[in-house]
């Protein structure tokens, strides 16, 4: 991990919370100190004081300016009940960065970006940092109230999964992030390399696709996390080669799609 | 300051003995939640801490004969106000520990104790000889501690160390082999005297006991109607087991004068005194240390010299 920021246990308290769209939050944390991070990294958020959890919940970081982070969440679990209604001013206190982020762009190489749901984060990060002309930026959702438009800026195309609640003046292609991406490629020659972050079909269908056409593929799992930081072994993902397991939290949560089995039944399909 | 109560038994602060060997505090990390002790390394706390200060020991992840794979995800689980875990001893083997993970211990300087878990009595002495031969000179390597009851290992888990005659054995073969090292057996405390287990601990050979592991747990998804860990039921930690762990350790402390390490739901300082209210002679910090890498070292602090 050289070349990676540190990192750190850092305090800080609820700056606000806003919902972006029909399922998912944006929490904005007041930071006591500024962390740095790179796209696809992830923080260990908890609380102090009454809303304090057991474990802390991992998240992928949207955002970093100076002190303040952002990050998205959908309510899953009693964990994320409980984000949602919090309050600007509780105390938090998140570990960040962890894990290994995406990889930065690889000399010309346009990327197809391929973003599901509260999967956006990292993807959203690598675009800001990173992201060209050529890249194809897609994002997926269930239907037109579940995307989180103001963030979607010109560059992001979006899919839906049923084609209703679209705002006036806003397109969603009905299908899938991944048939969204198999039209607008439809004739193009050009290698690509795909990053996806998202459930597991669209991790699977992504990998597919690249498979498919020869490219590098580059998924970031979800799973349940213990620790964060590799001390629990608690948040495993099946090696595509069967020995055994990879951590999502320190051999991940980004891995190149062959590296591991994305089969139903292995990584986070719950 | 002087945050310790004057209530608690003698000074705790700075090193202390137990069995052959002088360990330099009392506030340890507990197997399982912490790695093989170095995980904690490069982070940074808010006061610039480092999550291996002032520790009395890393006890590792426990270490079997031959590696493991551990148990198919999900190995966790948050369930109300405690963990479920079902990991499954998932472990690098003793070989490789002793090639690559003991010798980093030593290099850091980090106080540790080796957790080691076998399927027979005799692979408990196979394991510490194999250990001594290895790791005797390290003045870093201070015990091993015996993982007789995690209740995860399908070919024996918890029954393996219900029984305080299987303890005995277990504890006597590696007493043979410890030498001058510290020999501590973790008890289960799914059985209805653990007491008795701790006699035949001592019987063995142990200088004392570690109580407790995890009980065993299970929880339910509502949205499936099935159990949220694959094979069903894990261990549970976290700060709901806190009033049974030192209900625990009071029984043994009362039942025999063992020294035990207490371990069970200790967060922060406050915790770690009530199990020295009732005798413990050090604490470990478990589930706590994976929301929170620098929480032993917190507490560490304060029983500092």
């Amino acid at each position: 991990m050289s070349g990676q920021p540190q990192p750190r246990r850092v305090r800080g308290r609820v700056a606000g919370r806003e919902r972006v769209s029909v399922s998912m939050h944006r929490m904005t944390l007041d930071l006591d100190e500024a962390v740095r991070f790179l796209p696809g990294q992830f923080c260990m958020l908890n609380f102090e004081g009454a809303r304090e959890m057991v474990l802390s919940r991992p998240f992928s970081i949207l955002r970093v300016d100076g002190r303040r982070l952002d990050l998205l969440f959908k309510v899953v679990g009693a964990g994320t009940r409980l984000m949602a209604d919090c309050r600007p001013g509780d105390a938090a206190v998140c570990l960040a960065p962890l894990g290994r982020p995406f990889p930065p762009p690889a000399g010309d190489l346009p990327h197809l970006l391929l973003a599901g749901g509260v999967g956006l984060p990292p993807l959203w990060a690598w675009r800001r940092r990173w992201g060209r002309d050529a890249d194809l930026n897609l994002f997926g959702g269930r239907d037109g109230a579940d995307v989180p438009w103001d963030l979607l800026d010109d560059g992001w195309a979006c899919s839906v999964d049923r084609p209703v609640d679209v705002p006036p003046g806003r397109e969603a292609h009905a299908g899938t992030v991944v048939d969204l991406a198999g039209m607008l490629l439809d004739g193009e020659t050009r290698p690509r390399r795909v990053l996806a972050c998202g459930p597991a079909p669209l991790l699977r269908a992504a990998a597919e696709l690249a498979r498919g056409r020869g490219w590098d593929c580059f998924v970031s799992v979800e799973e349940r996390m213990g620790c964060g930081y590799g001390v629990c072994r608690g948040c495993v993902v099946p090696r595509a080669d069967g020995g055994g397991y990879l951590t999502a939290c320190q051999d991940g949560p980004v891995f190149a799609s062959t590296q591991v089995d994305l089969a139903p039944g292995g990584e986070g399909d719950a | 300051m002087n945050p310790l109560p004057d209530w608690l038994p003698g000074d705790l602060r700075g090193g202390f003995r137990l069995g052959p060997r002088r360990f330099p505090g009392r506030v340890w990390t507990a197997s399982g939640c912490f790695g093989y002790g170095l995980g904690g390394r490069d982070l940074v706390a808010p006061d610039g801490r480092s999550a291996l200060d002032g520790l009395g020991a890393v006890v590792t992840k426990t270490v079997t004969l031959a590696p493991r794979r551990g148990n198919p995800p999900p190995r966790i689980w948050d369930a109300g106000p405690g963990a479920l875990n079902s990991i499954g001893l998932e472990n690098v083997g003793l070989q490789r520990f002793l090639d690559e993970v003991a010798p980093a211990l030593e290099a850091a300087a980090v106080p540790f104790v080796v957790s080691i878990a076998g399927t027979a009595p005799g692979q408990f002495g196979v394991m510490t000889e194999r250990l001594h031969a290895s790791a005797a000179a390290y003045v870093h390597w201070h015990g091993v501690e015996l993982n007789l009851s995690c209740p995860n290992v399908a070919e024996g888990g918890v029954d393996f160390g219900r029984d305080p005659a299987t303890v005995r054995a277990c504890v006597e073969a590696a007493a043979g082999a410890a030498g001058d090292r510290a020999l501590l057996a973790k008890l289960t405390p799914n059985v209805a005297c653990i007491a008795e287990l701790a006699r035949a601990a001592a019987d063995g050979g142990a200088h004392g006991v570690t109580a407790i592991n995890t009980l065993l747990g299970m929880d339910i998804d509502l949205s499936t109607g099935r159990p949220v860990l694959p094979l069903r039921r894990g261990g549970y930690s976290g700060p709901a087991i806190l009033p049974v762990a030192l209900a625990k350790v009071d029984e043994i402390v009362g039942g025999t004068g063992l020294p035990v390490v207490g371990v069970g739901g200790i967060r922060r300082l406050d915790d770690a005194l009530k199990f020295f209210a009732v005798g413990a002679t050090a604490v470990q910090v478990g589930t706590a240390q994976m929301d929170n890498p620098f929480a032993a070292a917190d507490i560490a602090a304060a029983f500092a010299d």
